[in-house]
């Protein structure tokens, strides 16, 4: 449980925190911040991690605790994603397709609390691993979850 | 494409710049922008200020020795060691470390229950703190100022209708002062929290 273990398994699951992050960041120095914010919490929380839950469930945890209890910019600001912003994904070798643009645009425009559970639903966690990342019933989880779902459907066909 | 398809390819992404921050020895030179760190840090300024103020009433209590003034100072320095100890309880008690082990709910909750506490307690020390010290700042500054005895200046009924007057004007001056700096700094975030709390609790 050293720091070459720990930057190891953030490596290997540094997709979370980018992918969290960029739901809620209002623009790219915001982004840079929280993921900053989330890599000193782990750190720091790095200590507290059993081995008994999987590495990547705790880091969302984190994340997503760091993300909603920092202080963000309040008003939406339309984060325009084009290829210039994806630049260092693509000198990575990672294509940005269009779908993955409007899927993401579409996620950014549910409230806050519903981005969390779509992304938790679609990183394929059950509903009661969401309610207990959340604190909430089992029950609300679905129903919110079938209300997001129709949503985001609505979002995407427009 | 399918939307979990699409999902699988955001997953994928990576950023040459951010990636770059995850290196060893690298935690020293990031800051955190954590608010209850921020709360910390201005609590730990306050309990300094504090103490360093409570060692200057206590050089006038013994410098001048007039006793109106060595009690209405003697009041301030009390409050003022009841506010140092309330801002060293409220330190230890804020934990500006995100927890991994409690749900979001929760954490939300107590991260809007620390800044409001600290907001109540600033609040609260300033109604009491403030009227004392303006008469302890008054007695201070007429002696020094005037040269004349503390007797001599409270026998003139013009030093209590001041007095009384500064009290009327500094002090819900600066409540609201206060006030209006804890909304500008905090208020959004609050809001911003409770609104995500309400959501979360929501059943729709």
């Amino acid at each position: 449980m050293n720091e070459t273990t720990f930057l190891e398994q953030v490596r290997q699951n540094q997709g979370i925190i980018y992918k969290l992050v960029s739901l809620y960041a209002n623009d790219a120095e915001e982004k840079k911040d929280l993921y900053q914010e989330v890599l000193l919490q782990a750190w720091k929380g790095w200590h507290t991690f059993r081995q008994e839950s999987k590495f990547s469930t705790w880091l969302y945890r984190i994340c997503l605790n760091t993300i909603f209890t920092q202080q963000r910019k309040k008003h939406r600001v339309e984060y325009k994603e084009s290829l210039e912003a994806f630049s260092p994904a693509i000198q990575n070798g990672v294509f940005i397709n269009e779908d993955v643009v409007r899927l993401r645009q579409a996620i950014r425009q549910l409230s806050e609390t519903d981005r969390a559970i779509i992304s938790m639903h679609l990183d394929g966690y059950e509903n009661s691993e969401v309610a207990d990342m959340l604190g909430i019933s089992n029950n609300n989880v679905a129903v919110k979850l079938h209300r997001i779902k129709q949503q985001l459907g609505n979002l995407l066909t427009v | 494409m399918s939307v979990n398809k699409i999902w699988k390819d955001i997953n994928d992404e990576k950023d040459v710049e951010l990636t770059s921050l995850i290196k060893k020895g690298n935690w020293g030179k990031l800051a955190s922008h954590n608010p209850l760190q921020s709360i910390k840090k201005t609590l730990l300024m306050n309990i300094a200020w504090t103490a360093i103020i409570c060692i200057a009433y206590m050089v006038i209590i013994f410098y001048f020795n007039y006793w109106q003034m060595q009690l209405s100072i003697g009041v301030v320095f009390i409050f003022s060691l009841w506010a140092l100890y309330t801002a060293y309880i409220l330190y230890k008690k804020i934990k500006s470390t995100v927890s991994s082990s409690a749900s979001l709910l929760s954490e939300l909750k107590r991260h809007h229950q620390s800044v409001t506490n600290w907001i109540n307690m600033q609040q609260k020390i300033a109604l009491f703190i403030y009227p004392v010290s303006v008469v302890g700042g008054f007695l201070l500054g007429g002696v020094i100022g005037s040269g004349k005895s503390v007797e001599a200046l409270i026998s003139k009924p013009l030093f209590f209708y001041t007095l009384f007057g500064a009290i009327i004007i500094v002090v819900p001056a600066c409540y609201y002062l206060a006030k209006w700096m804890f909304t500008r700094s905090f208020g959004k975030h609050l809001q911003a929290l409770q609104e995500n709390i309400d959501a979360l609790e929501s059943e729709k």
